[in-house]
């Protein structure tokens, strides 16, 4: 059951990865990005480094979204 | 006893995040996007919580803890930019 979520994870990153890739409305591309940090914050605490996944959870899902949405505020928000 | 069935309610949560992702993937405006992100950032506390259950480890809370003290961050700035007039398509 451990290794079943552990594979659900991985597959859900891998996928968020390419969603992120894929969008071509980057504030979709910014909210994609955040999920994915989350997933990595869970990720790290599976691997058992909860201090790698504190800092990830405040700094990725935090910090990161918000500069982001600022960049996309101040210049367009449709890729060519 | 308990383990397979935390397991598995694990995984379920798992699977209702992807659905969230899809929605926020492909949701036409903005206030899919927002409302997504928020569900999805809800249901990864409880994910996290649980995993600290199931792993027996209880200082993984204070993942959940930061977590939860920082997450609406990204909702507050997608509010932000509609209120500032951004496109909402």
């Amino acid at each position: 059951m451990h290794l079943v979520f552990s594979a659900l994870l991985v597959v859900l990153l891998v996928s968020c990865g390419l969603a992120v890739e894929r969008t071509r409305d980057l504030l979709g591309a910014v909210v994609i990005f955040a999920s994915y940090s989350l997933l990595m914050a869970i990720n790290w605490q599976m691997l058992g480094a909860p201090d790698v996944a504190i800092t990830e959870a405040a700094v990725g899902a935090g910090v990161t979204t918000l500069l982001l949405i600022g960049a996309v505020s101040r210049t367009r928000r449709r890729e060519e | 006893m308990l383990d397979p069935v935390l397991w598995s309610l694990l995984a379920f949560l798992l699977i209702m995040i992807a659905l969230c992702l899809a929605r926020a993937a492909v949701g036409p405006t903005v206030a899919d996007r927002m409302v997504a992100i928020n569900v999805i950032g809800t249901k990864a506390l409880v994910l996290i919580a649980g995993l600290s259950v199931a792993a027996r480890q209880p200082f993984f809370v204070d993942v959940a803890l930061v977590y939860g003290l920082i997450g609406f961050l990204a909702t507050i700035g997608v509010a932000t930019y509609l209120e500032r007039g951004g496109p909402s398509t």
